[in-house]
């Protein structure tokens, strides 16, 4: 009973040699398993991330996703509560928030937009004391987007700072 | 130079999974597995493609996907140690009409599903295998018994 050319008892019906591949098979297998886990832990996008900034004038909270993947469309809220009035409230975004994303809707739609700084300037208009103010901005990550980038957040009154807010998002590939 | 990029890592990882899976599921194409490969097709275009209709996408795309294709086959061929790491390797499942069972085990397959695919080959017992060989593409290659 000859064995078939070119195999041979001891390797392929013994599997000598070969005992530790279902191990090796098993870890990679267990990898690939964690890499879904932190997938379903939001490591990966795109759970949302709150943000809040307070000064005596005013408190900023933006909501948007700090983790990010090509391609994907997501929300970003800026909410202003004016503690005092703001005559003329101006949110200044770092570039990033624009870097290779689409800005696909402002709503509602800023009084003027300008360049400050090489920053973003969104002039909302004056919000009276103890008034809210929500500004929705829909975005979708560009395709080639990829790493970390600052996102941060300056409130201002007219060319007064009203207070910072630090944000950074990562894009995954 | 990013579709490039996204398609050899396409590549490598749908050969990363091929080869973790094991060889039990790349050889049984029920109903269930092909619109499963289906879908792995599909999501793994978007990944690569993305938002890219042009037909200097598809010609990106495809041809990293040939030539990694023949670069790795090569490999194997020139390369023997990259063979089991690449195509895996051959397992002796059944001798001379007994079934080995660790073997069997290690690679997920049943008894049943051996004697299934022994009846496929036209074989009605074990008692008539010499040899049944699990191959490297997962299916099972069965030698008969020489009849006096």
């Amino acid at each position: 009973m000859a064995v078939p050319q070119g195999l041979t008892l001891k390797h392929h019906r013994d599997l000598v040699d070969r005992e530790r591949r279902p191990i090796v098979r098993r870890v990679l297998v267990g990898l690939l398993a964690a890499i879904l886990v932190l997938g379903l832990l939001s490591v990966f996008g795109q759970s949302v991330r709150v943000s809040a900034a307070e000064s005596p004038a005013a408190r900023l909270e933006v909501s948007a996703p700090s983790k990010l993947r090509g391609g994907i469309f997501f929300q970003a809220r800026y909410r202003i509560v004016a503690v005092e009035e703001i005559a003329n409230a101006t949110l200044v975004l770092d570039p990033d928030w624009l870097e290779d994303i689409t800005l696909n809707t402002v709503e509602p739609s800023p009084v003027g937009e300008a360049s400050r700084d090489g920053r973003i300037a969104l002039e909302l208009g004056r919000i009276p004391a103890g008034d809210e103010h929500r500004l929705y901005l829909h975005f979708q990550v560009n395709p080639t987007a990829l790493g970390t980038r600052s996102q941060d957040v300056d409130l201002y009154d007219g060319e007064r700072l009203l207070l910072s807010l630090d944000r950074d998002a990562i894009v995954w590939p | 130079m990013d579709i490039v990029l996204r398609a050899t890592l396409a590549f490598f990882f749908v050969l990363f999974v091929t080869r973790i899976v094991g060889r039990r599921e790349l050889a049984s194409l029920q109903p269930f597995d092909l619109i499963l490969l289906v879908m792995i097709g599909d999501l793994v275009q978007q990944g690569v493609t993305q938002n890219d209709f042009s037909v200097t996408g598809i010609v990106l795309a495809g041809g990293t996907i040939a030539v990694l294709t023949v670069i790795v086959s090569y490999g194997s061929f020139k390369v023997p140690f990259l063979r089991p790491v690449i195509d895996g390797e051959p397992v002796i499942v059944v001798q001379d009409g007994q079934a080995l069972e660790s073997n069997l085990a290690r690679n997920r397959i049943t008894l049943g599903e051996l004697l299934a695919a022994a009846r496929q080959e036209g074989i009605g017992s074990l008692d008539r295998v010499e040899w049944a060989v699990l191959e490297t593409s997962g299916r099972i290659s069965f030698i008969e018994k020489q009849r006096d």
